[in-house]
Protein backbone atom coordinates (compact mmCIF):
# COMPACT_ATOMS: atom_id res chain seq x y z
CA UNK A 1 0.00 0.00 0.00
CA UNK A 2 1.46 3.34 -1.07
CA UNK A 3 1.99 6.23 1.30
CA UNK A 4 -0.81 8.80 1.16
CA UNK A 5 0.34 12.00 -0.56
CA UNK A 6 -1.64 14.19 1.77
CA UNK A 7 -1.15 13.63 5.45
CA UNK A 8 -4.12 14.63 7.57
CA UNK A 9 -2.04 16.95 9.69
CA UNK A 10 -0.83 18.77 6.58
CA UNK A 11 -4.23 19.40 5.12
CA UNK A 12 -5.15 22.37 7.27
CA UNK A 13 -1.77 23.97 6.61
CA UNK A 14 -2.22 23.40 2.88
CA UNK A 15 -5.69 24.92 3.01
CA UNK A 16 -4.36 27.97 4.80
CA UNK A 17 -1.67 28.20 2.16
CA UNK A 18 -4.05 27.78 -0.78
CA UNK A 19 -6.61 30.19 0.64
CA UNK A 20 -4.29 32.83 1.98
CA UNK A 21 -5.84 36.31 2.21
CA UNK A 22 -5.75 38.45 -0.92
CA UNK A 23 -4.73 42.07 -0.66
CA UNK A 24 -7.33 44.28 -2.32
CA UNK A 25 -6.11 46.35 -5.27
CA UNK A 26 -5.50 50.01 -4.51
CA UNK A 27 -8.00 51.07 -7.15
CA UNK A 28 -10.80 49.49 -5.11
CA UNK A 29 -10.70 52.35 -2.61
CA UNK A 30 -11.21 54.86 -5.41
CA UNK A 31 -14.13 52.87 -6.76
CA UNK A 32 -15.87 52.77 -3.40
CA UNK A 33 -15.20 56.49 -3.00
CA UNK A 34 -16.73 57.21 -6.40
CA UNK A 35 -19.84 55.17 -5.73
CA UNK A 36 -20.38 56.70 -2.33
CA UNK A 37 -20.06 60.13 -3.91
CA UNK A 38 -22.81 59.11 -6.32
CA UNK A 39 -24.97 58.29 -3.34
CA UNK A 40 -24.24 61.76 -2.02
CA UNK A 41 -25.84 63.12 -5.17
CA UNK A 42 -28.92 61.00 -4.61
CA UNK A 43 -29.12 62.26 -1.07
CA UNK A 44 -28.76 65.86 -2.25
CA UNK A 45 -31.93 65.45 -4.27
CA UNK A 46 -33.65 64.39 -1.11
CA UNK A 47 -32.62 67.64 0.55
CA UNK A 48 -35.14 69.67 -1.38
CA UNK A 49 -37.84 67.30 -0.24
CA UNK A 50 -37.60 67.98 3.42
CA UNK A 51 -35.36 71.03 3.64
CA UNK A 52 -38.22 73.17 4.85
CA UNK A 53 -38.43 70.93 7.88
CA UNK A 54 -34.86 71.64 8.93
CA UNK A 55 -33.75 74.31 11.32
CA UNK A 56 -31.70 77.22 9.96
CA UNK A 57 -28.59 75.88 11.68
CA UNK A 58 -28.98 72.48 10.06
CA UNK A 59 -29.56 74.04 6.66
CA UNK A 60 -26.42 76.14 6.93
CA UNK A 61 -24.42 73.08 7.83
CA UNK A 62 -25.85 71.01 5.02
CA UNK A 63 -25.20 73.68 2.38
CA UNK A 64 -21.50 73.23 3.00
CA UNK A 65 -20.30 70.36 0.75
CA UNK A 66 -17.61 69.59 3.26
CA UNK A 67 -20.31 68.27 5.50
CA UNK A 68 -21.53 65.89 2.82
CA UNK A 69 -18.38 64.25 1.70
CA UNK A 70 -15.55 63.84 4.13
CA UNK A 71 -12.39 62.62 2.46
CA UNK A 72 -10.44 60.23 4.52
CA UNK A 73 -6.73 60.09 3.91
CA UNK A 74 -5.40 57.08 2.14
CA UNK A 75 -5.28 54.32 4.68
CA UNK A 76 -2.85 51.47 4.71
CA UNK A 77 -4.85 48.30 4.55
CA UNK A 78 -3.17 45.13 5.67
CA UNK A 79 0.13 46.95 5.73
CA UNK A 80 0.47 46.81 1.96
CA UNK A 81 -2.36 48.19 -0.04
CA UNK A 82 -3.18 51.82 0.40
CA UNK A 83 -6.72 52.84 -0.17
CA UNK A 84 -9.04 55.69 0.49
CA UNK A 85 -12.59 55.87 1.61
CA UNK A 86 -14.96 58.75 1.43
CA UNK A 87 -17.51 58.59 4.15
CA UNK A 88 -20.67 60.29 3.14
CA UNK A 89 -22.47 62.46 5.60
CA UNK A 90 -25.95 61.74 4.36
CA UNK A 91 -28.65 62.94 6.67
CA UNK A 92 -31.30 60.29 6.86
CA UNK A 93 -34.70 60.83 8.24
CA UNK A 94 -36.80 57.82 8.92
CA UNK A 95 -40.02 59.11 7.60
CA UNK A 96 -42.36 58.52 4.68
CA UNK A 97 -41.29 59.04 1.12
CA UNK A 98 -38.01 60.65 2.03
CA UNK A 99 -36.49 57.45 3.25
CA UNK A 100 -38.03 55.38 0.50
CA UNK A 101 -36.76 57.78 -2.13
CA UNK A 102 -33.29 57.65 -0.63
CA UNK A 103 -33.40 53.86 -0.57
CA UNK A 104 -34.45 53.87 -4.22
CA UNK A 105 -31.51 56.11 -5.01
CA UNK A 106 -29.17 53.67 -3.35
CA UNK A 107 -30.72 50.74 -5.20
CA UNK A 108 -30.29 52.55 -8.51
CA UNK A 109 -26.72 53.39 -7.68
CA UNK A 110 -25.72 49.89 -6.73
CA UNK A 111 -28.22 48.11 -8.95
CA UNK B 1 -19.70 53.21 19.79
CA UNK B 2 -22.33 55.89 19.99
CA UNK B 3 -25.91 54.95 19.44
CA UNK B 4 -27.57 58.34 19.51
CA UNK B 5 -30.22 59.02 16.90
CA UNK B 6 -29.28 61.12 13.90
CA UNK B 7 -32.78 62.62 13.92
CA UNK B 8 -32.38 64.12 17.34
CA UNK B 9 -31.73 67.88 16.97
CA UNK B 10 -30.20 67.89 20.43
CA UNK B 11 -27.48 65.62 19.11
CA UNK B 12 -26.34 68.22 16.58
CA UNK B 13 -22.74 69.09 17.31
CA UNK B 14 -21.34 72.55 17.17
CA UNK B 15 -18.37 71.38 15.08
CA UNK B 16 -19.25 70.75 11.43
CA UNK B 17 -22.98 70.86 11.97
CA UNK B 18 -23.49 67.12 11.48
CA UNK B 19 -25.18 65.28 14.33
CA UNK B 20 -22.72 63.87 16.83
CA UNK B 21 -24.32 60.44 16.57
CA UNK B 22 -23.95 60.47 12.81
CA UNK B 23 -20.30 61.43 13.00
CA UNK B 24 -19.64 58.65 15.48
CA UNK B 25 -21.47 56.26 13.22
CA UNK B 26 -19.37 57.26 10.21
CA UNK B 27 -16.18 56.93 12.21
CA UNK B 28 -17.25 53.46 13.29
CA UNK B 29 -18.04 52.55 9.70
CA UNK B 30 -14.68 53.83 8.57
CA UNK B 31 -13.01 51.61 11.18
CA UNK B 32 -15.06 48.64 10.05
CA UNK B 33 -14.11 49.29 6.44
CA UNK B 34 -10.41 49.57 7.18
CA UNK B 35 -10.38 46.52 9.40
CA UNK B 36 -12.29 44.19 7.11
CA UNK B 37 -11.67 45.30 3.52
CA UNK B 38 -9.14 42.53 3.05
CA UNK B 39 -11.45 39.94 4.60
CA UNK B 40 -14.36 40.91 2.37
CA UNK B 41 -12.18 41.12 -0.72
CA UNK B 42 -10.52 37.76 -0.03
CA UNK B 43 -13.86 36.10 0.53
CA UNK B 44 -15.29 37.62 -2.66
CA UNK B 45 -12.23 36.66 -4.66
CA UNK B 46 -12.35 33.02 -3.60
CA UNK B 47 -16.11 32.91 -4.17
CA UNK B 48 -16.06 34.69 -7.53
CA UNK B 49 -12.70 33.67 -8.94
CA UNK B 50 -11.60 36.86 -10.66
CA UNK B 51 -10.43 40.23 -9.43
CA UNK B 52 -12.74 42.35 -11.54
CA UNK B 53 -16.01 40.89 -10.30
CA UNK B 54 -14.63 40.42 -6.80
CA UNK B 55 -14.09 44.18 -6.68
CA UNK B 56 -17.70 44.77 -7.76
CA UNK B 57 -19.08 42.48 -5.09
CA UNK B 58 -16.76 43.94 -2.44
CA UNK B 59 -17.93 47.43 -3.29
CA UNK B 60 -21.58 46.38 -3.14
CA UNK B 61 -20.97 44.68 0.17
CA UNK B 62 -19.75 47.88 1.81
CA UNK B 63 -22.54 49.94 0.27
CA UNK B 64 -25.12 47.51 1.62
CA UNK B 65 -23.34 47.56 4.95
CA UNK B 66 -23.40 51.35 5.04
CA UNK B 67 -27.14 51.37 4.46
CA UNK B 68 -27.83 49.12 7.40
CA UNK B 69 -24.87 49.92 9.61
CA UNK B 70 -26.75 51.86 12.26
CA UNK B 71 -29.25 49.06 12.79
CA UNK B 72 -26.55 46.40 12.71
CA UNK B 73 -24.61 48.22 15.40
CA UNK B 74 -27.71 48.62 17.51
CA UNK B 75 -28.65 44.96 17.23
CA UNK B 76 -25.15 43.49 17.47
CA UNK B 77 -25.15 44.04 21.22
CA UNK B 78 -21.41 44.55 21.18
CA UNK B 79 -20.61 41.43 19.17
CA UNK B 80 -18.14 41.71 16.27
CA UNK B 81 -19.69 42.76 12.99
CA UNK B 82 -17.42 40.72 10.74
CA UNK B 83 -19.88 37.80 10.42
CA UNK B 84 -22.59 40.27 9.40
CA UNK B 85 -20.29 41.80 6.80
CA UNK B 86 -19.30 38.41 5.42
CA UNK B 87 -22.94 37.34 5.35
CA UNK B 88 -23.69 40.32 3.12
CA UNK B 89 -20.80 39.34 0.85
CA UNK B 90 -21.99 35.73 0.94
CA UNK B 91 -25.50 36.72 -0.22
CA UNK B 92 -24.21 39.06 -2.91
CA UNK B 93 -21.83 36.40 -4.22
CA UNK B 94 -24.74 33.95 -4.36
CA UNK B 95 -26.75 36.53 -6.32
CA UNK B 96 -23.80 37.00 -8.63
CA UNK B 97 -23.67 33.32 -9.49
CA UNK B 98 -27.42 33.03 -9.76
CA UNK B 99 -27.65 36.02 -12.09
CA UNK B 100 -24.91 34.72 -14.31
CA UNK B 101 -25.76 31.04 -13.94
CA UNK B 102 -22.15 30.37 -13.12
CA UNK B 103 -20.86 27.84 -10.69
CA UNK B 104 -18.35 29.26 -8.26
CA UNK B 105 -16.43 26.01 -8.41
CA UNK B 106 -15.46 26.64 -12.03
CA UNK B 107 -13.82 29.88 -11.01
CA UNK B 108 -11.73 28.45 -8.18
CA UNK B 109 -9.75 26.36 -10.62
CA UNK B 110 -8.62 29.56 -12.27
CA UNK B 111 -7.49 31.21 -9.06
CA UNK B 112 -3.83 32.04 -9.40
CA UNK B 113 -1.75 30.58 -6.60
CA UNK B 114 -0.31 33.27 -4.38
CA UNK B 115 3.44 33.85 -4.59
CA UNK B 116 5.53 31.84 -2.18
CA UNK B 117 8.85 32.91 -0.72
CA UNK B 118 10.45 29.51 -1.30
CA UNK B 119 13.08 28.02 -3.59
CA UNK B 120 12.28 27.02 -7.18
CA UNK B 121 11.80 23.33 -6.46
CA UNK B 122 9.52 24.03 -3.56
CA UNK B 123 7.59 26.55 -5.63
CA UNK B 124 6.85 23.96 -8.30
CA UNK B 125 5.87 21.37 -5.73
CA UNK B 126 3.89 23.91 -3.77
CA UNK B 127 1.99 25.16 -6.79
CA UNK B 128 1.11 21.63 -7.85
CA UNK B 129 -0.16 20.80 -4.40
CA UNK B 130 -2.08 24.03 -4.25
CA UNK B 131 -3.78 23.29 -7.54
CA UNK B 132 -4.77 19.90 -6.20
CA UNK B 133 -6.21 21.54 -3.11
CA UNK B 134 -8.11 24.02 -5.28
CA UNK B 135 -9.46 21.21 -7.45
CA UNK B 136 -10.52 19.38 -4.30
CA UNK B 137 -12.28 22.49 -3.05
CA UNK B 138 -14.07 22.71 -6.39
CA UNK B 139 -15.64 19.35 -5.82
CA UNK B 140 -17.08 20.29 -2.44
CA UNK B 141 -20.65 21.48 -2.09
CA UNK B 142 -21.08 25.24 -1.95
CA UNK B 143 -21.73 25.42 1.78
CA UNK B 144 -18.71 23.26 2.63
CA UNK B 145 -16.43 25.27 0.39
CA UNK B 146 -17.73 28.58 1.77
CA UNK B 147 -17.15 27.41 5.33
CA UNK B 148 -13.56 26.46 4.48
CA UNK B 149 -12.92 29.82 2.83
CA UNK B 150 -14.18 31.58 5.96
CA UNK B 151 -12.07 29.37 8.20
CA UNK B 152 -8.80 29.26 6.30
CA UNK B 153 -8.74 32.51 4.36
CA UNK B 154 -10.37 34.76 6.93
CA UNK B 155 -9.47 32.84 10.07
CA UNK B 156 -13.03 32.94 11.36
CA UNK B 157 -14.04 30.91 14.39
CA UNK B 158 -16.80 28.31 14.28
CA UNK B 159 -19.11 30.78 16.00
CA UNK B 160 -18.36 33.54 13.49
CA UNK B 161 -18.91 31.16 10.58
CA UNK B 162 -22.17 30.00 12.13
CA UNK B 163 -23.39 33.58 12.32
CA UNK B 164 -22.29 34.33 8.76
CA UNK B 165 -24.01 31.25 7.38
CA UNK B 166 -27.08 31.51 9.61
CA UNK B 167 -26.52 28.10 11.17
CA UNK B 168 -26.14 26.81 14.69
CA UNK B 169 -22.67 26.42 16.19
CA UNK B 170 -23.10 22.64 16.25
CA UNK B 171 -24.22 22.40 12.65
CA UNK B 172 -21.29 24.57 11.59
CA UNK B 173 -18.80 22.41 13.44
CA UNK B 174 -20.17 19.34 11.68
CA UNK B 175 -20.14 21.16 8.32
CA UNK B 176 -16.46 22.06 8.65
CA UNK B 177 -15.50 18.62 9.90
CA UNK B 178 -17.23 16.95 6.95
CA UNK B 179 -15.74 19.44 4.51
CA UNK B 180 -12.21 18.69 5.69
CA UNK B 181 -12.89 14.96 5.73
CA UNK B 182 -14.25 15.00 2.18
CA UNK B 183 -11.38 17.13 0.94
CA UNK B 184 -8.90 14.79 2.56
CA UNK B 185 -10.52 11.84 0.80
CA UNK B 186 -10.58 13.71 -2.50
CA UNK B 187 -6.88 14.48 -2.26
CA UNK B 188 -5.99 10.95 -1.21
CA UNK B 189 -7.97 9.60 -4.16
CA UNK B 190 -6.32 12.04 -6.55
CA UNK B 191 -2.92 11.04 -5.21
CA UNK B 192 -3.65 7.34 -5.58
CA UNK B 193 -4.84 7.74 -9.16
CA UNK B 194 -1.63 9.57 -10.09
CA UNK B 195 0.57 6.69 -8.94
Amino acid sequence: MSEPRFESEDLERMLADALRPIEPPERLGSRVESTLSMLTGAAANELSWWADELSETELQALRDPRNWVRPVAAAAVGGVAGTALVLIEVRRRRRGEGLRGFADGIRRAIG
Amino acid sequence: MAESSSTDPAATASGNGAPAGKRDLDRAFEALYREHLRDVYSYCYYRIGNHHDAEDVTEQTFLQAYRHFERAQRESDGRPLRPWLIRIAHNLAANYHRDRSRRPTAALDNVEPVEHPHGTERIVEGRERMREVMSGLDRLSDDRREALIMRFSLGMSNREIARALGRSDGATKVLIHRAIKQLEEELQAAGASDE
